[in-house]
């Protein structure tokens, strides 16, 4: 198999994953995501950040929606502390020192920044020191609050989590960004591989006709492995190690958290991903209320069934067998 | 290794273990119907109208396939035909020793698989309890 010299993708495939299991083994790190906006995100993740912090773990949040930060609201953070902006334009020298404390016991933030225009559109190489730097934080935990839509450094802060947590809400326009976004998860994966091992353009038109239509995928994949086995094992393998999970926000009813478990299905049948649905989040009013107060919701209403079900969700994720190991098999990149 | 859709036989379609009850097997059908009905959110905008309809088709014939348990039985010995079946184990045994020997069979003793080297009557060795049992 033939396989290019230590170039940028590369670096990008190893960091993708490698990322949790072969520098740190126990370093864990979750990307809170999903394609559309407003579904709660940013909710999700400052809410399991309180409560794994609240079961005596380290815990660093990074507010990676670059284009419209808002994760130091939603926990109330005021404060002039360096933020990332800091550190992309190299007035501190390093994330860990974007790290702020804040008033909870176990919890550190790296904020967004609104002052630096343009930081939405960091180019490759500020990418890839970004994510180094992620990996060097001196914590065990990192949760990635990542932004809206499928552009690639979304994509890729989202490759680089295990387990990568999509939220949704029970409307149309959320489940179709979503299965957008698991698609073009999906694609980013094959082309990295692809590019880098110069998969032949017969390949490369397959993976536009998938564009189109997720349906060729089992199609995509059997005819490359009858052609090349071990291109076409390679990619398989590197699909499969992308096993996001599922969270249903906002749920009214029964029928909404069961259209979560079924979104899942659907998902796992036609786009072939390996997804884990984590469970479903009641609709709560008082989130808003917290908001404009600027407190937590899971501090300031522990006993409502919302903030009860991120403190379930937090304990599985940190406490699970299936998530504790559920490190992907590492993919190495031969040097010859 | 993946499947097509058309290639997926009664428990895929349904989403349930082999192993299923047929309480099991009623609310993964209840389940399936809910994801696949017309309208159903959840196939919005990755599944086509035809392909909702074929798949609910199919998914109604096989719930009439494991409804009944005669025809269930039939049905899993034809499928024991074509390929065996072994129950999934966990996906970290390995990692979870002590859980692991609650469910391992008895450990044989140092005499018992010595006789099964030499003995003839391998297979009565091997199923025989251990002394202390």
């Amino acid at each position: 198999m033939q396989a290019g010299g230590a170039g940028s993708v590369e670096f990008v495939i190893r960091v993708c994953y490698s990322f949790s299991c072969a520098e740190d083994m126990d370093k864990r790190i979750w990307a809170v995501g999903g394609g559309k906006g407003g579904t709660g995100k940013s909710f999700v993740a400052a809410s399991l950040g309180l409560h794994l912090a609240s079961l005596d773990r380290d815990i660093v949040l990074v507010d990676l929606d670059l284009g419209a930060p808002n994760l130091h609201t939603l926990l109330g953070v005021k404060s002039s502390h360096p933020d990332l902006g800091d550190f992309l334009t190299g007035r501190i020298p390093s994330l860990e020192e974007a790290a702020a404390e804040t008033p909870y016991s176990g919890l550190r933030i790296v904020k967004g920044t609104e002052n630096i225009l343009f930081v939405a559109n960091m180019n490759h190489f500020r990418k890839l020191r970004l994510l180094r730097q992620i990996r060097q934080l001196r914590t065990q935990n990192v949760i990635l609050d990542l932004g809206t839509g499928s552009a690639y450094n979304t994509l890729d802060f989202f490759l680089s989590a295990n387990p990568g947590l999509v939220v949704i809400t029970p409307e149309p326009t959320a489940i179709e960004n979503a299965y957008l976004f698991l698609k073009s998860c999906i694609m980013r994966v094959l082309k990295l591989y692809m590019d880098h091992y110069k998969i032949p353009d017969l390949h490369r038109d397959m993976l536009e006709q998938i564009e189109r239509n997720s349906q060729s995928l089992y199609g995509f994949f059997r005819s490359l492995i009858e052609k090349d086995r071990s291109y076409g094992t390679l990619l398989y393998r590197a699909f499969r190690n992308f096993r996001p999970c599922l969270i249903m926000n906002r749920c009214r009813d029964e029928r909404d958290a069961l259209l979560g478990r079924s979104v899942a299905d659907v998902a796992r049948r036609y786009l072939l991903i390996d997804v884990k649905y984590l469970g479903a989040v009641p609709n709560d009013d008082g989130v808003q209320a917290s908001l404009r107060g600027l407190r937590p919701f899971v501090l300031e209403r522990r006993d409502s069934a919302a903030a009860r079900t991120m403190r379930q969700m937090a304990e599985e994720l940190a406490y699970s067998i299936e998530f504790t190991l559920r490190t992907p098999s590492e993919i190495r990149i031969p040097n010859t | 290794m993946i499947k097509r859709i058309e290639d997926w036989n009664c428990y895929e379609l349904l989403n349930v273990e082999r192993t299923a009850s047929q309480d099991e097997i009623w609310e993964a059908y209840q389940a399936a119907l809910a994801t696949y009905q017309p309208g159903s959110l959840a196939v919005y905008s990755l599944v086509t109208e035809e392909e909702r309809t074929l798949i609910l088709e199919r998914i109604q014939e096989a719930f009439q396939v494991l409804r009944d348990p005669k025809t269930r039985k039939d049905y899993d010995l034809s499928l024991l035909k074509h390929k065996p079946y072994y129950a999934p184990k966990a996906a970290f045994r390995k990692s979870v020793g002590k859980m692991e020997i609650e469910e391992a069979p008895a450990k044989r003793s140092l005499w018992a698989r010595f006789k099964r080297i030499f003995s003839r009557r391998r297979a009565v060795v091997d199923l025989a309890p251990p002394d202390d049992q």
